[in-house]
């Protein structure tokens, strides 16, 4: 219950720190939780993968992640240096689900956080839970190696509860990903991101 | 969902909102956190469509098959006309999860339950049960059986690793009579249960 609970936690926020008191709450939360995971240690991508695939890293907490192998990220030399990683279904839909099914309907403050981490932040977010673990998933790439480097998180696509999509086109460039191919994705899946050894010298980079 | 009932959380969302009242209690203290806690069961109580039941027998009904406000988030067993029995805690599968990701449930949830415990009534063993607890009064009065009012009151709560609340001796005599269960009943009813409580007209 506590989850359903959480939207009117939300609302109590905004009316005494505002939206953007909310999004910097989320935010140090993701710290905190990210903070308390602890490190992690794979001795190359297919190892992680399957890490991945298992249940067994700190990714795994969000739910059930399915890494795209066939979706490989490539630096400069065509070196494989990350993947992409989507989830089937937005781990906050349930409690959508559940707060339409006890509640009613969510609450607006939903919408208000999510629309101040858009215009401020990440133009990425569909709904206040995006807020936290886009910041939960940069933390704790930092926690996990692959080949002795460190990784770096990319949120990439959101698909929300009643459809409306949100692609970063800022983190696409970065890992030189065609758009069209992860709206195709987002036809299966519900949030798309990137994992990528950090200060890889990416393809397409200067 | 094909029963009617709820569909489960994602656990994750739990776990972000313990932590996120971590937070908090780290800005406000543990009392703060306890009066937060408080309000946020009302809320969300009051948010919650009110209710109407010709009788006892059916609003019984209604909270066996899940279709009440009061088994919303709980798997509610009538044991007697009076007294209820809850099988699994709504916050089991959440604090699973924070043990096996995240290690040991911060001290906080601890100390606003013994908060709630010294100043409200002795049936906390989490931060979580004042929630629920709070939670039920604040529903049941959103419920009327043949045009009255209905009351709700914890008689005995076990938390996930088997720590028991309850009500000092004095106390719990009466409000065992008032379920219509025996103390030799209330114990079985927790080796498998994880609350039991009482409900009555108001």
């Amino acid at each position: 219950m506590l989850d359903v609970a959480l939207a009117s936690l939300i609302e109590d926020m905004i009316d005494k720190a505002g939206a953007e008191g909310v999004v910097e709450f989320w935010q140090r939360v993701g710290d905190n939780l990210a903070s308390r995971m602890g490190k992690e240690g794979y001795v190359g991508w297919t190892s992680f993968n399957v890490a991945v695939r298992e249940g067994r890293t700190a990714f795994s907490i969000e739910g059930e992640v399915t890494p795209l192998t066939d979706m490989a990220i490539t630096d400069v030399d065509g070196d494989i240096v990350g993947y992409l990683y989507a989830m089937r279904q937005c781990c906050y839909i349930p409690t959508i689900v559940r707060t339409r099914y006890s509640v009613g309907q969510m609450s607006p403050a939903d919408t208000a956080v999510a629309e101040e981490y858009n215009a401020t932040t990440h133009d990425i977010a569909v709904c206040n839970f995006c807020v936290f673990h886009d910041r939960f998933r940069e933390e704790i790439a930092k926690n996990v190696t692959v080949s002795g480097n460190t990784l770096q998180c990319y949120l990439l696509a959101t698909k929300g509860w009643r459809g409306d999509t949100k692609i970063s086109s800022n983190n696409l460039g970065k890992i030189n990903i065609d758009e069209g191919h992860v709206r195709a994705l987002l036809r299966n899946y519900e949030c798309v991101y990137a994992l990528v050894m950090r200060g890889a010298h990416l393809k397409g980079e200067l | 969902m094909a029963d009617g009932r709820m569909p489960d959380s994602n656990p994750f969302v739990e776990v972000a909102t313990h932590l996120f009242l971590e937070d908090l209690a780290a800005k406000v203290g543990v009392a703060g956190l306890n009066n937060y806690l408080v309000g946020l069961a009302k809320h969300l109580a009051v948010s919650m469509p009110e209710e109407e039941y010709a009788d006892w027998p059916e609003l019984l009904a209604a909270l066996r098959e899940g279709q009440s406000i009061l088994a919303t988030f709980e798997d509610v067993r009538p044991v007697t006309d009076r007294c209820m029995a809850t099988a699994r805690s709504p916050f089991e599968r959440g604090w699973r999860e924070y043990a096996k990701r995240v290690g040991a449930f911060s001290r906080v949830h601890r100390e606003a339950a013994e908060l709630y415990n010294a100043k409200v009534r002795r049936t906390a063993v989490t931060s979580l049960h004042i929630v629920l607890h709070t939670f039920r009064d604040a529903a049941s009065a959103r419920i009327r059986v043949g045009g009255k009012g209905i009351r709700t009151e914890p008689l005995a709560t076990v938390w996930v690793d088997g720590e028991r609340s309850f009500p000092p001796p004095e106390q719990l005599a009466p409000l065992l009579e008032r379920a219509g269960i025996s103390k030799t009943k209330l114990g079985m009813l927790l080796r498998n249960h994880a609350e039991v409580w009482i409900l009555e007209p108001a």
